[in-house]
């Protein structure tokens, strides 16, 4: 990231290379999804790659990788850890321990 | 006066006040600010729908890959294809290029009514074979209606705001009312409805595809 705010942006070469790749991501995910996996591991897979697709998103086609540092860090470390809160800490995450996991 | 007076005194704000650490002009941090609440909000559907899934013990699969799969893979092409097309106009939009600049916004709108009017379709499908808010055809689980029409229809509306955003953008923009930079800044918002799609693709259908 850059430390000030650059006008520098990736070529349209680039853009069509990353939504290129989001294409391909979308394909993997399907292919794994129709290999069966468990339940939590097909979870696992397509959040884990549904993450990659949005960090490169977010510093790609929104640009924040060519905003000065202060955004990242303004906004993104507090998006998720309000979001890992939410999900993991926070008194209503709880409920998950005592609810059942279908297969 | 120094350069970064001049930079404010340009945008508007007067020579007297500091330049903003971001940067950018306020109503872009807005926007940014906007979509991290935003993706909260969308965190707590997707979360309400995972405790939904995980307390139901008959929950169901419904989606065969022909016809929804394979519907969800030529809307998860359409909504991507739509990013790229606004990162053109916002290209054209910042090299003063207006005329390119809007029909490009007009290609990105045509984009997302196609993406509603498929997921508008879907839905109406699933309408016809019993599927509802609280209806499940299988008898299975009725929060799987409750979770995919909540979570969907809550990704729908803001693909169908976007498109009226861009409406008024390329309109006023064309008119000469507001700038490159409200294309930008109307371009950040597009871009996290496509990457909020990246994750209900996966979840909702993926997950539960037969």
């Amino acid at each position: 990231m850059a430390s000030g705010a650059v006008e520098h942006e990736p070529t349209m070469g680039t853009y069509i290379a990353i939504w290129a790749g989001f294409l391909a991501i979308v394909g993997i995910e399907v292919f794994i999804t129709y290999r069966h996996p468990e339940t939590k591991h097909l979870l696992f897979i397509l959040l884990i790659l549904a993450a990659i697709e949005a960090f490169v998103g977010l510093l790609y086609f929104m640009h924040m990788k060519y905003e000065r540092k202060i955004l990242f860090w303004t906004i993104v470390p507090i998006t998720i850890f309000v979001l890992f809160m939410l999900d993991h800490v926070w008194a209503d995450a709880y409920r998950l321990l005592y609810l059942r996991l279908t297969p | 006066m120094s350069e970064s007076e001049l930079t404010m005194a340009a945008a508007g704000h007067g020579a007297a006040m500091e330049e903003s650490p971001y940067g950018m002009q306020s109503k872009k941090l807005a926007m940014w600010l906007f979509i991290a609440s935003d993706a909260v909000t969308f965190t707590v559907a997707l979360v309400a729908y995972g405790f939904l899934r995980i307390g139901s013990p008959d929950w169901t699969r419904p989606f065969q890959f022909w016809p929804s799969i394979a519907n969800g893979l030529i809307m998860t092409f359409v909504l991507l294809s739509s990013s790229l097309t606004m990162l053109v106009a916002v290209r054209a939009a910042k090299s003063g290029d207006k005329h390119k600049s809007v029909q490009w916004i007009g290609f990105t709108i045509l984009l997302g009514i196609i993406f509603a009017g498929l997921h508008l379709r879907e839905w109406f499908h699933m309408f016809a074979d019993g599927w509802g808010l609280f209806k499940n055809p299988t008898g299975g689980s009725a929060d799987f209606g409750a979770a995919f029409f909540s979570v969907t229809g809550l990704h729908l509306l803001h693909v169908i705001s976007g498109v009226v955003a861009l409406a008024v953008i390329a309109w006023g923009y064309n008119r000469g009312r507001l700038d490159a930079n409200h294309v930008e800044t109307t371009s950040l918002y597009w871009h996290f409805v496509d990457i909020v799609w990246m994750f209900v693709f996966p979840l909702m259908y993926l997950m539960n595809a037969q």
